[in-house]
């Protein structure tokens, strides 16, 4: 069964892009263009993974989306896979390296503009650390 | 669901969580562009960027410096039959156009904004001496010279400090705005 992933971002432009490049390796891409409708699918439907921007709607909406996923008790063990433009949107409260906290459990943080490959290699190592952590289980 | 959302929707996307009518429900009465105190001063009224959002005209909308004028006064949002938050609309606005880099050239709002949530995220306090160059380079001479007799003399009653001031407890201050904002070495 292919894996499904959903993609919460509000930039048509960039969502259009990425979901070329994930439809073309055979992923269930669904898409929600903002942090509530995005929110709701996750409550509604299963999903293997999810691709979250960060600056959304009222400003950091994405990292609210991260801290409800981790009070979630059955969303906790989703892998989230963040694609944020968020230092060149805000840069100036990055004076240096870029920066990584934990959002939530198994994570991963990719800047945007994104490589096509780098995206697919990351997703897919994603998917299988939460696998794997399931089995362990 | 549709391959790609229009202008309009972005616009409502970004107001997702605003109390208040959708943009949609305009009837184009100009209740808002009436009440405007700075209507005078945009290039487009606040109706004609609803209209013009409405329409998906994104360029004319992104390049016209109204929503970087709104005073934030509220009024429209007031008056409005519809219910439509205005003025919330003008800060998505211009959430949109930084988040994208596409405002319009030599308007003061970005550069003043900007420079503003640094200093505030640096200090804790407004200083009027760091904010003062991102606008007073666009007056002509007479008035930067009456902004500097006005400081002068805010400066000799000792209105002015020289130095910037800090406010106490600047970690728990900055552990807040990271919970607000993404800044480096959030938990």
């Amino acid at each position: 069964m292919n894996k499904r992933l959903l993609i919460i971002d509000d930039d048509p432009d960039f969502v259009s892009g990425i979901k070329a490049i994930l439809d073309s390796a055979n992923y269930e891409v669904e898409v929600a263009y903002n942090p509530k409708d995005g929110f709701q699918a996750l409550q509604s439907k299963h999903f293997d993974l999810l691709l979250l921007d960060i600056m959304m709607g009222r400003g950091a909406e994405g990292i609210m989306i991260a801290r409800k996923l981790r009070k979630d008790a059955k969303l906790r063990e989703l892998p989230v896979l963040i694609i944020t433009g968020i230092r060149e949107q805000i840069a100036f409260l990055f004076p240096g390296e870029p920066v990584h906290p934990r959002f939530v459990e198994i994570d991963e943080l990719v800047e945007k503009p994104v490589e096509p490959k780098m995206l697919l290699e990351k997703v897919e190592t994603l998917i299988q650390a939460a696998e794997a952590k399931k089995v362990k289980k | 669901m549709a391959d790609t959302i229009t202008f309009s929707e972005e616009v409502s996307n970004l107001l997702y969580a605003t109390e208040g009518e959708p943009l949609k429900t305009c009837i184009q009465c100009g209740t808002c562009s009436g009440t405007c105190p700075v209507a005078g001063y945009m290039d487009h009224t606040p109706r004609q960027i609803i209209a013009l959002i409405n329409q998906g005209r994104k360029e004319e909308v992104l390049n016209s410096n109204t929503y970087w004028y709104c005073a934030s006064c509220y009024h429209c949002t007031v008056r409005c039959p519809q219910e439509i938050n205005i003025s919330e609309l003008m800060y998505a606005l211009k959430r949109y156009s930084i988040w994208k880099h596409q405002h319009k050239e030599g308007l003061v709002g970005p550069t003043f904004s900007e420079a503003f949530v640094k200093m505030i995220i640096r200090t804790g306090r407004s200083f009027e001496p760091i904010l003062a160059p991102s606008y007073i380079f666009s007056f002509n001479l007479r008035e930067f010279l009456l902004e500097v007799q006005n400081a002068t003399e805010l400066l000799l009653k000792g209105r002015l400090p020289i130095l910037p001031a800090r406010i106490k407890r600047m970690d728990n201050f900055k552990r807040m705005l990271g919970r607000i904002i993404p800044m480096g070495g959030l938990e």
